[in-house]
């Protein structure tokens, strides 16, 4: 599952309109393509020369997908593939993505590394698109069946929820006997992600940490103010609070600009998702305990590489049909080049 | 001729409208049934919680009254006027975020803090003000409806803001910025009492001014605002463009809470505007409407907000609560309108 | 019957055409000081249209109009108004939500002296009295110039906007349909309103299907036929039977 799935399905009904009306300005759809460059890679790593290999998602804006891209144009480059990069501006939807697909299908790319919008809907274009010879891969999120697919590749939710739990922890010296306070900001009570992320963190806290309650939880819809005026109020209501999980980037901004407002950086422990680069300097300040970060660049070099194993003829035994990447913990001890590694580019 | 002849005739057609019924009479005060409201909300909350009676809450309360008044007010004067602003909350984040790039710049550029956040301020109005100019120049001249023409620049400014800032928040602005939305003077922080004077504002001369005049007037019956003389294309442009710059008032009120733009601040917050505004006695009609009840309305939905959180029900339950609320408003407003009255 | 004064309006050859539809072909009338002139014909008779260039809502694609003997163009209602030239439009011409003296003084609001009255504020007790004063001396008595119109009955807002139009007319006064779904007493209260009006020196067209309210107020009657002015002569010389016959074309010169 994709890092802010629900904050971009939020503003769905207002995109539609917007890609209207930049759709007279040029290209409603976000494309580019990255011709291979032949310095950066290795002339014994090129097993995919003359290749192309699409990349198809929704909410192409998104920090995350953002990321990814940096990983498959580099990985694209270093095997001398070209790469064909397509996906609706900032719609997740399978509405808007299954034309992005037939549109980028009829540019005859050897393979298609997909990130569905919905597990049933696209299906069909990977039957479509295996009946034409291109090999497909799954990264992120992936279709109903998969057997037609080479692989997939994605983040771990629930790991990434218990990861948040040990930081939490971590932060505020937890011992066992002692009482905690913990309270966790979500996007919305239906969003996957959300739910995965808290099933881990609630597992992890249950099986590890009997001395943290989750005293409470609430949903921001998206929007920054309201995360901050859930932790302002739940500041107020538990005075003893000790730590905040925020789910999401949202909700990470929320809750910083209230522990800054508060004066409380540092006495209450927060620990938030996904590495937008603003939220990742706040590390350095000591408003995060610790960030969870997902690896978009390293799913997206791995189906890379998978499809021009598979391409060029070589041996793909190899090649897993599901691959989880773990996430990264970001906290202060946290070296220089890591942080800048895998902070999401903007 | 004596004028007394002529006065025979109306005198018995005066009484025949004089308003008689008790009913009316209070339905008219919208105002004080709102504060009842509202009391009796205060009052149930620090029963279940006793913590809610805090300037602490009361703190975090108006934090959330005044970005949602400032948008309502706005709200308000359009829909007296019989439109509908459906773009004031895509102009939050929007001009947030454009005011958000333009601090980060200049913070960059060793720019200090006051000047930085001085032109950010006059970022966000001129942003704000100009989404408003863009909904007046589609209602007069490509002669959209208002709904229309909101929807519009609501998703153009929407999608701008995801466009721009790929989804991420703008942050990097003066370093300062957070610490002046923490309450100064008792639970007011100085943004609040900054909205307070808009508010005071607002009120002179939406009902003391020619400005308020003419909006009754074109929301009332624009044909008769026209034959009068008025030139409501020109009226409308100023009713939009004030929306617009409350809008982006409140889009740097966000700024400053916290610390930084975000494209999806604001989202959805003109149906909150919306709900204060009728909570508040108004009709989508136009015509009706009250600077004091907006301000009520909108207080009355940070009250609930809050309310749910310290006593610990489910904040989704505000929708209901809201829904309840309208659906009364709604109601009073049919039933004053049945009684033959007005405002 | 008043003493007829000077001409105060007059149309000469005006024409109006809307694409290929011609409206009003070459209608010429005067209308003197102190006279009332009734202006009917059926529906599509281009009573409207002609009322339309007289109060300035429409320009006319040909023709002259004529104010004191000087001619004019009105670019938009407002530039009539300034002139003297009121127009009382059919069942729309007051908001319902504004009170009444914010009806009489729409458009021509008074305001507070000094800067208060530069900022936009209303001197509203100063036009509250004056809105009194003003009907009252048309003829019109309304119990509180600060209650809604909305709250009015049909016959009192129908007085309402008759007495603002002659509160403010200085030359003309244009009355579209006044009596228009208005009982037998409200309707002798306006046509005596427009008798106040006429005895001031004020010029009044007035526009109505209700021939008997015609030959009861007016001086003079035109009649328009498809967009013509087919008659024009003292009322004296109709009965309701030739007036009718005239507008119909049974009854033809």
């Amino acid at each position: 599952m994709r890092a802010s799935t629900t904050s971009m399905a939020g503003v769905v009904a207002v995109a539609g309109v917007a890609s209207l009306l930049l759709a007279a300005c040029g290209s409603s759809n976000s494309s580019s393509t990255v011709a291979a460059s032949s310095g950066s890679g290795s002339a014994a790593a090129a097993s995919c020369n003359g290749k192309k290999i699409a990349f198809v998602m929704g909410a192409e804006s998104d920090p995350f997908f953002q990321a990814m891209k940096v990983g498959a144009t580099d990985e694209t480059a270093k095997q001398g593939a070209e790469l064909i990069w397509q996906g609706d501006p900032k719609e997740y939807s399978p509405a808007t993505q299954i034309p992005v697909v037939d549109q980028v299908l009829a540019q005859k790319p050897d393979g298609l590394v997909l990130i569905p919008t919905d597990p049933d809907a696209l299906q069909p274009e990977v039957v479509k698109a295996v009946a034409a010879g291109v090999v497909v891969a799954n990264v992120d999120t992936h279709v109903t069946d998969q057997s037609q697919v080479l692989t997939f590749i994605t983040g771990d939710n629930a790991d990434g929820g218990a990861k948040a739990a040990d930081a939490i922890a971590t932060g505020i010296g937890y011992k066992d006997g002692t009482k905690y306070k913990v309270v966790v900001g979500l996007t919305s009570e239906t969003a996957t992600t959300n739910v995965a992320r808290l099933e881990g963190f609630k597992a992890a806290v249950a099986a590890k940490y009997p001395g943290i309650e989750i005293v409470d939880v609430a949903y921001s819809q998206s929007k920054p103010e309201v995360a901050n005026t859930n932790v302002n109020n739940w500041l107020t209501k538990y005075p003893d609070l000790n730590g905040i999980f925020a789910i999401d980037g949202t909700n990470g901004q929320g809750a910083a600009a209230a522990l800054q407002a508060k004066g409380l950086t540092g006495k209450v422990a927060l620990v938030g998702y996904d590495a937008y680069p603003d939220n990742v300097k706040l590390i350095k300040t000591g408003v995060f305990t610790a960030l969870i970060a997902q690896d978009p660049a390293t799913e997206a070099r791995q189906a890379v590489d998978a499809l021009c194993t598979k391409l060029s003829g070589a041996d793909t035994s190899g090649i897993q049909k599901a691959v989880v990447i773990p996430n990264v913990v970001l906290d202060k001890n946290t070296t220089d080049a890591d942080l800048t590694k895998y902070t999401y580019v903007a | 001729m004596a004028t007394t002849d002529v006065k025979q005739p109306s005198s018995p057609v005066t009484q025949v409208v004089a308003p008689t019924s008790r009913l009316k009479s209070a339905l008219a005060n919208q105002q004080l049934l709102l504060l009842i409201v509202w009391l009796v909300m205060v009052l149930g909350f620090s029963l279940k919680s006793p913590i809610f009676f805090s300037v602490d809450v009361a703190g975090n309360i108006f934090a959330d009254w005044g970005p949602l008044v400032l948008i309502a007010l706005g709200e308000l004067i359009v829909v007296i006027s019989a439109g509908i602003d459906l773009s004031v909350g895509a102009n939050v984040g929007f001009s947030g975020v454009i005011a958000a790039f333009a601090m980060k710049a200049l913070t960059t550029a060793g720019v200090a803090s006051t000047p930085t956040l001085l032109i950010g301020v006059l970022v966000c109005v001129v942003v704000g003000s100009l989404i408003g100019l863009i909904n007046a120049l589609l209602i007069n001249y490509a002669k959209l409806v208002p709904f229309i023409a909101t929807l519009v620049t609501l998703g153009a400014a929407s999608g701008m803001s995801l466009v721009l800032t790929k989804g991420a928040p703008i942050m990097g602005g003066p370093a300062g910025g957070i610490m002046l939305s923490v309450p100064w003077i008792g639970p007011f922080s100085k943004p609040v009492l900054v909205v307070i004077v808009v508010v005071a504002v607002m009120w002179a001369f939406l009902h003391k001014a020619r400005f308020g005049r003419y909006t009754y007037a074109i929301g009332s019956n624009a044909f008769a605002a026209r034959a009068a003389g008025i030139d409501v294309k020109r009226h409308i442009v100023k009713i939009y463009m004030l929306s617009g710059f409350l809008a982006g008032l409140a889009g740097f009120f966000f700024y400053l809470r916290l610390g930084g733009g975000a494209p999806t601040s604001g989202y959805g917050m003109e149906l909150d505007a919306i709900a204060a505004v009728v909570i508040g006695g108004a009709a989508l009609a136009g015509g009706v409407g009250r600077v004091s009840g907006t301000v009520l309305g909108a207080l009355i939905l940070t009250t609930v907000t809050s309310g749910l959180i310290i006593v610990g029900v489910d904040p989704s339950w505000k929708r209901v609560v809201v829904a309840v609320l309208i659906a009364v408003a709604a109601t009073l407003q049919a039933l004053r309108k049945s009684e033959g009255g007005a405002s | 019957m008043t003493e007829r004064g000077d001409v105060i309006y007059e149309v000469r050859n005006l024409c109006k055409r809307y694409g290929a539809v011609v409206a009003l072909d070459d209608a010429s009338m005067k209308l003197h000081a102190g006279e009332v002139v009734g202006l009917v014909g059926d529906n599509g008779a281009g009573k409207s249209t002609l009322v339309k260039c007289l109060s300035g809502a429409h320009q006319p694609t040909s023709g002259q109009i004529l104010l004191d003997g000087v001619e004019r163009e009105w670019s938009s209602p407002h530039d009539a108004i300034q002139a003297g030239v009121e127009t009382l439009y059919q069942d729309s011409g007051l908001a319902p939500h504004l009170s009444v003296s914010a009806n009489v003084f729409l458009g021509r609001e008074e305001l507070k002296p000094g800067i208060l009255g530069k900022m936009g504020f209303l001197a509203q007790k100063s036009m509250d009295t004056r809105a009194h004063m003003d009907l009252d001396r048309v003829g019109i008595a309304v119990p509180a110039s600060g209650r809604s119109v909305a709250q009015l009955s049909g016959g009192q807002r129908q007085a309402v906007a008759i007495g603002r139009a002659v509160a403010w007319a200085s030359r003309v006064i244009i009355l579209d349909e006044p009596t228009n779904h208005l009982g037998a007493r409200q309707a002798g209260e306006v046509l005596h309103v427009i008798q106040r009006a006429k005895e001031q020196g004020l010029g009044v067209i007035f526009i109505s299907h209700t021939l008997p309210h015609v030959l009861q107020v007016t001086d003079r009657v035109v009649v328009l036929r498809l967009g013509r002015v087919v008659k024009d002569a003292p009322t004296s010389d109709f009965d309701v039977d030739s007036l009718l016959g005239t507008i119909t074309g049974l009854i033809t010169d």
